[in-house]
């Protein structure tokens, strides 16, 4: 499984990628803007991303502008819906409204931190991802 | 991304200095009493009650503080010592633990003293307080040569006494 | 379970909204119990009820719980499809109830924090079986169909999960508001370095303005509106100011601790303000439909919904949402009452309320009744006018504001349903439950202390009140046991009786036991009344049952019941015919009740009555005043003997008029009894404003609570009951 992570708090980006290291390759980006880059480049090398875990808070571009973002270039590029991405929000905000929210943009699941990895990698389980 | 802005930190300056907690002292009868300051709510000047039939004698009756209906109590006869009739000096504290709030009329307002906890001893076994009085005093501090008793305004409010006696009683049986 | 939140709101709204649903299940069980089998709208719903909750579930990832949902939902979908006849229905009711209680403990364990980890497999095989024989032998075939029920498809749209993060209950949450000194340089950013390092901590961290990062332009608002933060974190207010407190320009950081509810109010009014692109100008989303409803428990989840710019798309509201995610919501039939909408409200804010409008009332009768207005010669009639329509307005004012705390004691009502349900059928009884008056409202804070009183008082009544079924048929009792639970007003107070048509007290067996702990004292037992013995069993360890049974007999109950319901200031009222059957009544004084009051004074002491207590005040002769031998007196008004209560020597109240001519005699009525009262003189009558008597002070009998007159002076409410009961 190919990871994204875009995460701008270092402790949190080293957490996730430690965690998600051992499903396999895992790139770290620091920023929302970052974060679309990478998953651009990675379907022209034509080695998309499986998995994209998207912090909220993040500088440049937030959570929801990069989910919104990705999900307009698969919808552009007319990937079918199987092969697109399966976004993950990881963030601190719980909020019933701001789970909807990202839910609607498109994103699979939400994950309120401090993460409870049991439950996520139940989750990646059922995605099939794992 | 985020300018990493690096301000220098003045470290705190952790002297041990020891919390020390403060203590609204007044007197009644001859001796000084302190209450800790974070349970007391207002201090004023000697109003009139209204009487509530039916309770005990240091249970003077019912003021009316500004809209609040609070009960006051006589710490004189509280503690056993022979009431004083009241006059300009004669103040209330009022003091207030968790809900309950209460009023204790003394006879005049000393000022405000810091003890740190390991300058407040405990009360002595054999002493001349009155036993109606030894139960509220949890310890005692000095401060400008005078011995302060400290009470806890806790057993101040939440005061059986009957239910204590009666207590005592089943417990001799 | 006081104030302890959830504050992730998803999970907040999940219990919610589950524990609704069960609730909404069992009372479709019991109504249905009677008629032996569902309507098919009773199947609908609980179709309806069991699928929601799967999908709730499985988003939560509450497995256990979503599959046992799944199974139940599935038993519905062919219940519903295929309307099989005489289908077991009690077997039924009870495998929903085994469902419901299991989810109801699963619930528990979440909102402790704790994991829910409770695993349903039996209930479920159960459920299967259960499920295969009501299909009975209808062939494969047709049990392929259902398997691919349409039902299901539709739900295999996209799965959503949310991973609720790792519980810490020591959270606190905190509004922190920063300023800084104007010639700072770059605000925004220095904001931005506090986000972070509050990051570090933060479980939720919501800040405005929002965009400090991307837009430039915030410094200036940072810089004259300040910066807000709202921080849910297990650490304090110290190493918050300690993180924060790091950037030189800030001129003041003010870190208050807040409750669960206003972080979430912080929440939603952030989202509301689209970033303060322009300097000051602050946009507010339209609120859409607020979904909320009142509710006795306390974690109220305010669910707003708004729309947000900058071209992110608009959120739908969010209730819709979940529920139109599996399947398209069927618009239930108009079965249930009109829904209403409501609003959830903090009880603090209630509470302030209730003072503000209670201390109107006490300034409304200080200006009305000013001194200042008895100046002679004045021509008031204005005034008066103005006053009239000054009182109207706030007499409409106060019941407006009472009315928003009664809450109907329905819903306390119907929860002993369930009680009955259980209890009787563990032993073994065919009992009975009628409910009247539930509609009946009462203050929020009297419901909370009445549920459990009433819980055991129903349990009393099953477990020993009413006979067993044998035992009732050979002594020729024909008809069912029956417990009735009523709800009414009476004058200022609300009565809660519990009466059942069974065995009731045996005034013998109690007397003797009283005996026996030597409660009796000289009296001879004659010289009881029949209320005095039934009291008794309100004593703590009193029991005259010889068999302590699971539900009630340990002779810790009916003590403890007595307390709670003193706690209100009510009292217990206890009545049976032996062979017959027992009644205990809770009567139960309204709180903060707004009365008309007559006032009258005994030597300096103000006593205030309820004016619908008082049936007249007249001055007496001492022609009219009978003394008997044992010394009590009463007062002859018009043929009819009054027992006559000296209020100055009841109270041990020094002063006050001897001679029964020179003061005045009222004479109040309580229940159907009506007794004379000797105080002074009357004093006036004004509108009063109800308050409990202080805490720190013990109850004193015939003294209900106090008030503040129009001169400010205290007065103390006549409690009547207490008055004649203690004479």
């Amino acid at each position: 499984m190919r990871t994204l992570i875009a995460e701008d708090d270092f402790a949190s980006r080293k957490f996730m990628l430690k965690f998600l290291s051992k499903y396999g390759e895992c790139d770290p980006t620091v920023d929302g803007m970052e974060a679309v880059d990478a998953y651009l480049m990675a379907l022209e090398a034509e080695m998309p991303y499986d998995l994209v875990c998207l912090d909220i808070m993040m500088p440049k571009l937030d959570g929801y502008q990069a989910l919104k973002a990705i999900r307009d270039i698969e919808q552009e590029r007319n990937i079918p819906e199987d092969k697109q991405a399966k976004i993950i929000m990881t963030t601190a905000l719980n909020e019933g409204a701001n789970v909807n929210k990202a839910f609607n943009l498109g994103c699979v699941a939400y994950a309120g931190k401090p993460i409870d990895q049991a439950k996520f990698e139940n989750v990646l389980r059922k995605l099939e991802l794992i | 991304m985020a300018e990493e802005i690096s301000e220098q930190k003045v470290l705190d300056d952790k002297a041990v200095v020891e919390e020390k907690k403060q203590y609204m002292t007044f007197r009644s009868c001859d001796e000084v009493y302190g209450v800790s300051l974070e349970n007391v709510s207002e201090i004023i000047g000697f109003q009139q009650y209204t009487e509530v039939p039916e309770t005990e004698d240091y249970i003077k009756g019912l003021i009316n503080l500004r809209g609040k209906i609070i009960p006051v109590i006589d710490v004189r006869i509280r503690f056993g010592k022979e009431p004083l009739s009241y006059n300009d000096r004669t103040s209330v504290i009022v003091i207030q633990v968790k809900g309950t709030v209460l009023g204790l009329i003394v006879d005049g307002i000393e000022g405000v003293v810091e003890f740190g906890d390991s300058e407040v001893a405990p009360p002595p076994s054999v002493s001349s307080l009155a036993k109606q009085a030894q139960k509220f005093v949890f310890g005692i501090g000095k401060s400008d040569g005078e011995v302060k008793l400290l009470l806890d305004p806790d057993k101040l409010v939440n005061d059986n006494d009957a239910e204590d006696e009666e207590k005592d009683e089943d417990e001799e049986e | 379970m006081a104030d302890d939140m959830i504050t992730e709101g998803m999970l907040d709204m999940f219990i919610f909204e589950t524990e609704q649903g069960l609730e909404t299940l069992e009372n479709i069980c019991l109504e249905s119990r009677d008629a032996g089998e569902f309507d098919d709208d009773h199947v609908n719903e609980i179709f309806r009820i069991m699928h929601t909750i799967k999908g709730a579930s499985a988003v939560m990832m509450y497995q256990n719980i979503a599959t046992l949902a799944h199974k139940l939902e599935d038993v519905f979908y062919y219940i519903r499809e295929s309307k099989p006849e005489n289908i077991p229905h009690a077997e039924l009711l009870d495998y929903i109830f085994e469902v419901s209680d299991f989810v109801n403990a699963e619930l528990e364990k979440i909102k402790e924090g704790a994991e829910s980890d409770g695993v349903a497999d039996d209930l479920i095989e159960q459920l299967d079986k259960y499920l295969k024989k009501i299909q009975g032998g209808k062939g494969a075939a047709k049990k392929e169909e259902q398997a691919a029920a349409p039902a299901h498809a539709p739900e295999e749209e996209k799965p959503h999960f949310y991973i609720a993060p790792v519980a810490s209950d020591s959270s606190h949450f905190y509004s922190i508001f920063i300023t800084y000194s104007p010639d700072t340089d770059m605000a925004n950013i220095k904001a931005y370095i506090a986000i972070n390092a509050l990051k570090g901590i933060a479980e939720d961290i919501l800040f405005m303005p929002s965009d400090i990062i991307s837009n430039p332009d915030s410094a200036a608002v940072v810089l004259e509106f300040g910066f807000k933060i709202a921080i849910q974190t297990t650490e304090d207010a110290d190493r918050i100011m300690e993180l924060i407190n790091t950037s030189s320009g800030i001129e003041q950081v003010e870190i208050n601790e807040c409750t669960g509810q206003e972080f979430l109010e912080f929440c939603t009014e952030a989202e509301s303000k689209a970033p303060a692109s322009t300097a000051g100008e602050i946009v507010l989303g339209p609120i859409e439909q607020p979904t909320i409803r009142t509710d006795a428990k306390k974690p109220e989840a305010i669910t707003l919904t708004e729309e947000e710019e900058k071209g992110v798309e608009a959120v739908k509201e969010a209730q819709k949402e979940k529920a139109e995610k599996p399947a398209p919501k069927k618009k239930k039939p108009a079965k249930k009452a009109e829904t209403q909408s409501f609003i959830s409200v903090n009880i603090k804010k209630m509470d302030l309320l209730m003072d503000l409008i209670g201390e109107l009332v006490i300034a409304q009768a200080v200006v009305l009744q000013n001194p200042d207005l008895k100046v002679p010669g004045l021509d008031l009639s204005n005034f008066k006018k103005a006053a009239a329509q000054l009182t109207k307005i706030s007499s409409e004012l106060q019941e407006a504001i009472m009315a928003m705390r009664m809450m109907p004691l329905k819903n306390t009502f119907q929860k002993m349903n369930r009680i009955v349900y259980d209890t009787s059928k563990k032993l073994g009884k065919d009992i009975e439950l009628e409910v009247i008056g539930e509609d009946t409202e009462v203050d929020k804070n009297i419901i909370e202390h009445i549920s459990d009183p009433l819980m055991h008082l129903i349990r009393n009544s099953v477990d020993h009140g009413i006979e067993s079924n044998e035992k009732r048929a050979s002594i020729g009792k024909l008809e069912k046991g029956k417990i009735v639970l009523e709800a009414k007003n009476e004058g200022g107070q609300v009565w809660i009786s519990v009466s059942d048509n069974g065995k009731g007290l045996k005034r013998d067996e109690i007397l003797a036991k009283a005996q026996a702990n030597g409660l009796l004292g000289n009296r001879s037992e004659r010289d009881f009344t029949d209320k005095e013995v039934y009291n008794f069993i309100t004593l703590p360890g009193f029991s005259t049952k010889k068999q302590v049974t699971e539900y009630s007999g340990r002779g810790v109950g009916m003590d403890v019941v007595v307390k709670n319901i003193q706690e209100v200031g009510g009292v217990l009222d206890i009545d049976s015919e032996e062979g017959r059957g027992s009644t205990m009544t809770m009567k139960i004084p309204l709180t903060l009740a707004i009365i008309d009051g007559i006032i009258f004074s005994v030597a300096g002491t103000n006593f205030v009555s309820a004016t619908n207590t008082v049936t007249e005040f007249i001055r007496v002769d001492e022609e009219q005043l009978i003394i008997e031998p044992d010394g009590e007196e009463y007062v002859m008004i018009r043929d009819i003997c009054y027992p006559l209560i000296r209020l100055n020597e009841f109270y041990h109240i020094a002063g006050g008029k001897e001679k029964i001519s020179d003061g005045i005699v009222i004479i109040l009525s309580y229940e159907d009894r009506k007794v004379a009262v000797f105080a002074d003189g009357l004093a006036g009558e004004q509108e009063i404003v109800v308050k409990p008597i202080p805490s720190y002070i013990k109850k004193v009998p015939g003294i209900s609570g106090c008030t503040q007159l129009g001169d400010g002076s205290i007065s103390l409410i006549l409690d009547i009951g207490g008055l004649v009961d203690k004479k």
